[in-house]
């Protein structure tokens, strides 16, 4: 400890000293205090939201802890969120399950089976667009082509739905860029052993591409998970799961909503819920996107 | 079997890629159980010659072939030839190591299972035989569920050689197999080329004459597109017969 604090005192001494070293000095700490500044919505955001959901979702009350996300909402403190959880689980595994196979088959069909040219250039410069088109528009589009123009009403399907052409552009080319990394000798090497290319695809390339992939299908998740804007017009709200496909029994509440709702509720206890949820909801993002990171990761140390 | 000479027999190949001629008139043969060099300064078009073998240029969308290469009798580019047929048997090893992401065993089995091989016990026996060629074995036999890319580039290397044997092609090309290791893994190369001819016609890109000269039986030298001279090795390099050929060994272009 001391021999810190004698470094210190040495630094300081150098510092004073001459003018370089006092600029230079001077420079470093105006650097440190803009990463502050640019790091701390971060964690003012997480203190905050802590601050009030922390006991919701950590607490041992009516409505808390495990109890917050089991028990469906109640009459005054009973009753947590499980609505909005179970229908956000839903909706972003129905949208995935739509969206994911529909822009990775896409992205190989793209990449792997037609030369660069028009139809490539569309497909690409038309994902680069949607994928920096705000929220609510896919919101607004989602009413009026499947709520509306479709007949599907709102709930579960049109809301998934709506969640699964946000998700599209995204997978799609982060798919499409984890397959271009895959080296050309690495197809040439399969095929040379007498594959096809549908085989050399499926066994060599999509796997070589595989954890790139699925960082970048993780970072849709985790960013479809909190939109709101796209779910308000398309898939209702519900006190409850949804019990059926079509009709207003197909309603369905998820936790970006819950907040939006319960966070401009006059009743502070219902305030408290919102936090709570949006607590869970960033813990949530978070833990998908440090997975994605990680995989991510373990690619780059693993592929040439 | 039917009546042919040679395994490969190459009669007044041209190439293009788009506009640009590649390969220029090319005939010539491959014995078997030997091993051809195919020499000649960078950009000559020895990969090329090499791809066209095994039709891997097909891959390049302009790419425009006349004349024939004949395998076992049949023009391989002839319509109805089939691709997959072709190339499980003539393997190809890579200018650079190019292992797949899998473990070793995987990279092995690959192969073998594309061409309907199931049975357990036979594909462990395909890894092993297959690695014991490649004079790999010893060093990965207790790793073989270890991902491959971990292995050093000149074992790289040979995994990528057991995995072209293991499916037991009579015809092998090599495109530069040891341009891109350290000398003492390109020595252990060489000698495993010279050991594999016994059982394999084996067809070498090269730009270094020495190591043509070493291993080779055959030699073909090729400059700017043309075949100069296709001889004995030992004749091409001792008597030049063209002064190409000669500037070429002496290192004046290259
Ligand atoms: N895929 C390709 N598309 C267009 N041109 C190519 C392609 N591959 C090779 N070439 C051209 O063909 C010529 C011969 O190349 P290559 O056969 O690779 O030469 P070498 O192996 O003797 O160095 C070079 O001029 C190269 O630029
Ligand atoms: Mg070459």
């Amino acid at each position: 400890m001391s021999s810190r604090v004698g470094a210190l005192f040495v630094y300081f001494r150098t510092v004073t000293q001459s003018r370089r070293h006092f600029f230079d000095f001077l420079f470093k700490f105006l650097l440190a205090i803009v990463i502050l500044i640019v790091i701390s919505p971060f964690f003012l955001v997480l203190i905050q939201v802590a601050s009030i959901g922390f006991q919701q979702v950590f607490g041992s009350g009516p409505g808390q802890g495990l109890e917050f996300f089991t028990t469906f909402p109640g009459v005054g403190l009973a009753g947590g969120v499980r609505n909005a959880f179970v229908g956000t689980v839903e909706l972003v595994v129905l949208a995935g399950g739509v969206g994911i196979p529909l822009s990775v088959f896409g992205a190989v069909y793209i990449t792997e089976y037609t030369q660069a040219g028009w139809t490539r250039a569309i497909v690409e410069f038309t994902s680069d667009v949607l994928a920096g088109i705000p929220s609510i528009v896919f919101g607004a589009f989602g009413f009026a082509f499947l709520v509306d123009f479709l007949h599907l009403g709102m709930g579960i399907i049109a809301g998934s739905l709506t969640l699964a052409f946000m998700m599209i552009p995204t997978v799609l080319r982060t798919t499409q860029e984890a397959l271009r990394a895959v080296p050309m000798s690495l197809r040439e090497a399969s095929l040379a052993l007498g594959a096809t290319k549908w085989s050399t695809t499926w066994n060599v390339t999509l796997r070589a591409a595989f954890p790139g992939l699925i960082t970048g299908v993780l970072l849709a998740i985790g960013r479809v998970m909190g939109e709101t804007a796209p779910l308000i017009f398309t898939a209702g709200n519900n006190l409850s799961v949804p019990t059926s496909l079509t009709g207003s029994g197909s309603w369905v509440a998820s936790m970006p909503y819950t907040i939006w709702a319960y966070i401009s509720d006059p009743r502070e206890y219902l305030q408290a819920k919102a936090h709570g949820t949006a607590l869970a909801l960033m813990i949530m993002v978070l833990t998908i996107d440090v997975v994605a990171n990680l995989v991510s990761r373990k690619v780059t140390r693993r592929l040439v | 079997m039917s009546n042919f000479k040679h395994h490969i027999e190459v009669h007044n190949l041209s190439t293009w890629f788009g506009k640009k001629a590649i390969l220029k008139d090319i005939s010539c043969y491959f014995e078997d159980n030997t091993v051809t060099a195919i020499m000649g300064p960078s950009g000559c078009g020895k990969s090329t010659l090499l791809r066209t073998l095994n039709r891997l240029n097909d891959l390049v969308p302009n790419f425009r072939r006349e004349g024939e290469v004949v395998f076992r009798g049949e023009n391989i580019y002839d319509m109805g030839y089939s691709v997959y047929d072709l190339r499980k048997h003539i393997g190809m090893v890579f200018q650079r190591p190019n292992p797949f992401p899998m473990s070793i065993r995987e990279n092995i089995t690959y192969g073998p299972k594309l061409h309907g091989v199931k049975d357990e016990d036979e594909l462990e026996k395909i890894v092993e035989t297959s690695l014991k060629k490649a004079a790999l074995w010893d060093e990965v036999q207790d790793d073989l569920d270890k991902p491959a890319p971990n292995l050093s580039g000149g074992q790289q290397q040979r995994l990528c050689i057991a995995r072209a044997l293991s499916i037991n092609p009579p015809v092998l090309l090599a495109d530069e197999p040891v341009s891109a290791l350290d000398p003492i893994s390109a020595a252990k190369i060489e000698e495993l080329i010279v050991e594999l001819k016994k059982d394999y016609t084996i067809i070498l890109v090269t730009h270094n004459v020495q190591q043509a000269f070493r291993v080779s039986d055959q030699a073909a030298f090729l400059y700017l597109g043309e075949l100069v001279e296709f001889e004995k090795t030992k004749r091409i390099i001792e008597a030049p017969a063209d002064e190409r050929t000669e500037a070429f060994i002496t290192g004046r272009i290259g």
